[in-house]
């Protein structure tokens, strides 16, 4: 356990040293890459652990975007306090939705949060101080560094989180609620309090993530703050990397945004198809992510492969 | 009501659409009882549980726990207070270890539970060996047999230290063996000063458990007394032999 923690450590401490490189490029590779981490990993909490799908995260991402640039572009105030504001809107939006949202179960919570980004999306773009549908411009700083080390900061910060969570009794009650719900709450976990507490920390993350993302690129439209796909990108992730574990969605979505760039620069065209491909061949081999599959091999061996091929009964 | 009535139910009613599937019924459970719950398929047993764990909420009547009304709380709330509970289809946790099922119960349960999750653990692991689980601590719920997942589902509500235990069916499909087994770990359930309401079609074990019984048919209760007299009672004997007629 302290050796483990030791070894992330160590790997936190050499990727914050990643901008000594001098590298632009890899830099901002690495921007991208720590805040689509810290989105699968702020999904992981809701969706992996609670096991509540949600495609409402792109509303708190939205969110937090906004909270960020209306309070640079429009009211003048300095960053952190955007920051700020972008998380509280998330926060009270992750309370008011979950309340009666999260009383669906399954299909239905996932189905229930999808209209939510559209939503949000056309209040915004009928707004004076969201910019309208043009969108908000905010003051531009030219710091890539620092961007980078305040995404990584985000991440290591929502990790610890979720590691905190894996060993609570509140992380034992979420995954007690994903497990079986009717035994859970009968066995004592106040389900209600657990999944809006749950879905409000997913909003937390994401919406600072939003807010830096928002700072980093400067331009801010309603379409792309409040994009579904991002939301599709989370899921997969945090899938791909393992669901309800600490390190899974983290692992998972460095290897899909370096998978992804690197097929977007030598096949354009078809760099989207072939990601379409990983993902399929992904779930169908190894459904339940990763850190799954490196367990599984370890104790099955190949026949870890089999076992899930027949469980999907192909 | 008398000082050491744990659980009184007043009227309890509950309607599924047009069906009535509790009417009107009352009955009160003495601290340390052991209290059976038979009657026909459908008669209304397990809603009756469920209305009591608060997993349903009933059209009308009153429950009281312990001498306050619970109507208005919601199951977990229940939970702290000490009412625990088995289903008759069991919900395990089925991607988690045994061990790590009980766990849950230890961890939440009565009083909000053990809130340390090493010793709610240690607790767990006391009650597999209590309820003959011990060699499958690591397994996997979805990899247990039909009595094991019983064994499961009576060890995760022993772990939360409840005040009243319901059972809801615990022993359909085991074998005599296996039934004479979960009889004396619910008469030492009993001994540890637990109050039960059972409910069980295995009348052998009904009769050795019972300190009385309550008979349920289409929702009504149509007998309460001593096991003898209550399985002697004419009305229970048509009520499931026009069962077995039909
Ligand atoms: N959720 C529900 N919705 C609609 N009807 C229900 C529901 N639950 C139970 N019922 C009906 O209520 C009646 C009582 O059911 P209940 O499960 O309480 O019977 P039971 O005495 O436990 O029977 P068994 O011995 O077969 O377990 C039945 O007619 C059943 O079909
Ligand atoms: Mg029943």
């Amino acid at each position: 356990m302290k050796g483990r923690v030791a070894l992330l450590g160590l790997c936190a401490v050499l990727l914050a040293l990643l901008p000594l490189t001098g590298d632009d490029v890899l830099i901002q590779y690495g921007i991208d890459a720590l805040l689509f981490a810290t989105l699968a990993q702020a999904w992981n909490i809701i969706g992996g652990f609670a096991g509540y799908a949600s495609f409402g995260n792109s509303s708190f991402y939205g969110l937090g975007t906004y909270g960020t640039a209306i309070a640079m572009a429009q009211l003048h105030l300095p960053f952190w306090v955007g920051l700020c504001l972008g998380a509280f809107l998330a926060v009270v939006c992750a309370v008011l939705i979950g309340l009666p949202i999260l009383r669906l179960r399954g299909h239905y919570f996932a189905i229930a949060t999808l209209g939510l980004s559209a939503t949000l999306s056309a209040i915004i773009a009928n707004l004076d101080i969201s910019g309208r549908n043009i969108g908000l411009i905010l003051p531009l700083t030219r710091n890539d560094t620092m961007f980078y080390e305040l995404a990584l900061v985000l991440l290591v910060a929502a990790t610890g989180t979720v590691a905190w969570i894996a060993r609570s009794r509140f992380g034992m009650g979420l995954i007690a609620i994903r497990e079986n719900e009717d035994a859970a709450q009968v066995m004592g976990v106040n389900t209600t309090l657990y999944k809006v507490t749950a879905l409000v920390l997913s909003a937390f993350f994401t919406a600072l993530a939003g807010g830096i993302h928002a700072y980093w690129i400067t331009f801010i439209d309603p379409a792309s703050a409040f994009d579904l796909t991002l939301n599709v990108r989370m899921v997969i992730m945090a899938m791909f990397g393992g669901p309800g574990t600490v390190l899974g969605p983290v692992i998972g979505s460095f290897i899909l945004t370096f998978v992804y760039q690197l097929l977007a620069s030598s096949i354009s065209t078809a760099a989207a198809l072939l990601f379409g491909i990983v993902i399929v061949l992904a779930v169908i081999f190894m459904p339940r992510g990763l850190w799954d599959l490196a367990g599984g091999l370890r104790r099955l061996g190949p026949r870890y492969f089999l076992q899930n091929i027949r469980a999907h009964r192909l | 009501m008398s000082a050491d009535t744990i659980l009184e139910a007043q009227g309890l009613t509950m309607r599924f659409l047009g069906l009535v599937a509790v009417n009107q019924v009352s009955f009160a459970l003495a601290r340390g009882e052991i209290l059976g719950l038979i009657g026909p398929n459908g008669a209304g047993k397990t809603t009756l549980i469920s209305l009591i764990s608060g997993t349903l909420l009933p059209v009308a009547g009153e429950l009281l726990f312990e001498g306050r009304s619970i109507n208005g709380l919601p199951p977990h709330a229940r939970a702290h207070l000490g009412i625990g509970r088995t289903f008759q289809v069991m919900k395990p946790f089925p991607r988690l270890s045994v061990l790590e099922n009980v766990t849950v119960g230890a961890l939440f349960g009565f009083g909000g539970g053990e809130h340390n999750r090493s010793k709610a653990r240690e607790q767990a692991r006391a009650l597999l060996d209590f309820t003959g689980l011990q060699h499958r601590v690591d397994q996997h719920a979805d990899e247990l047999g039909g009595p094991d997942r019983k064994r499961l589902e009576l060890a995760k509500a022993l772990a939360m230290k409840p005040k009243l235990l319901l059972l809801d069916e615990v022993m359909a499909g085991l074998t005599h063996a296996e039934i004479d087994e979960v009889v004396e770990i619910i008469k030492k359930i009993r001994d540890s000063g637990i109050t039960i309401l059972v409910i069980e079609h295995v009348m052998r074990a009904i009769r050795s458990l019972s300190d009385r019984i309550v008979v349920l048919h289409h929702g009504e209760m149509i007998a309460e007394g001593m096991p003898d007299a209550v399985l002697a009672d004419p009305r229970v004997i048509e009520a499931y032999l026009g069962k077995r007629r039909a």
